[in-house]
């Protein structure tokens, strides 16, 4: 039990930095950005891009912080039902396990559709009108 | 000139296509909330062009184009999706609501005023 307690904190501690990234990068490039707005400089494609990644990266840390938020969900589930019948243990434990695995499947898919066009296969896309 | 709204919860976002457009002969107007959008629409409000993100929190980007499609002035607006969202299936939702074209972050700033140039039939 100690160790669910030691995983819940460490869980918690990675999302705060998260949270912190998060916030540094956004205020990092909003002065990059205001800084050539204010003197008139045109950005060409690669510091577009550049300031876009920021977007990507909030996206892809929120969903990070999303599954971070559900492991321990789940870890806190598994805690209660271990603490009151010690019988349900295993059943909880399996429980968890299948939890954790559906956590990771939505997490992956995420970063996978957040990427926009980082990936690579979508490298050449265009606008696509309809 | 034409009004362009841009609505996306990524400041950096906005200010990305802020200092894309700056150069063009539209007017911008930028919301980090598409709600707030709406209201102003709802009020009266008249874009030309609507260009939204689709992934945003309390109003997400196809939520925000059914609202727009039930507002008699923006029924027929034409409403392009900024997203990082490339998968094909969503892009088939946005199509069947009446959205005009998808666009995947990052996006290239000379495509991006040619496909606003594009809608709004502006002189090349």
């Amino acid at each position: 039990m100690m160790m669910l307690e030691s995983i819940d904190e460490l869980l918690s501690h990675i999302k705060d930095v998260q949270l912190d990234v998060i916030e540094l990068s956004s205020e990092s490039l909003m002065k990059m950005s205001a800084f050539m707005e204010k003197n008139g400089l045109e950005i060409d494609e690669d510091i577009s891009t550049a300031l876009q990644y920021q977007d990507i990266i909030t996206q892809q840390l929120n969903a990070t912080i999303e599954a971070i938020e559900s492991m321990k969900q789940s870890i806190d589930m598994f805690s209660h039902a271990f603490k009151s019948d010690e019988g349900l243990a295993q059943q909880s434990i399996v429980k968890l396990q299948e939890k954790l695995q559906v956590t990771l499947k939505e997490a992956k898919e995420k970063k996978s559709r957040f990427s926009g066009k980082h990936s690579a296969e979508h490298a050449d896309d265009e606008i696509e009108f309809f | 000139m034409p009004l362009v709204i841009f609505v996306d919860d990524s400041e950096t976002a906005l200010a990305s296509t802020r200092m894309v457009t700056n150069s063009m002969p539209i007017e911008v107007k930028q919301y980090t909330e598409a709600q707030v959008a709406l209201a102003e629409i709802k009020a009266g409000m008249t874009p030309d062009l609507i260009i939204t993100d689709l992934n945003m929190p309390v109003m997400n980007g196809f939520e925000f184009l059914k609202e727009l499609r039930a507002v008699p002035a923006t029924k027929r607006t034409p409403t392009l999706m900024l997203t990082t969202e490339t998968k094909p299936e969503l892009k088939q939702q946005g199509k069947a609501l009446g959205l005009t074209g998808w666009i995947v972050k990052p996006f290239n700033p000379a495509q991006l005023k040619q496909a606003i140039s594009r809608v709004l039939r502006l002189p090349a």
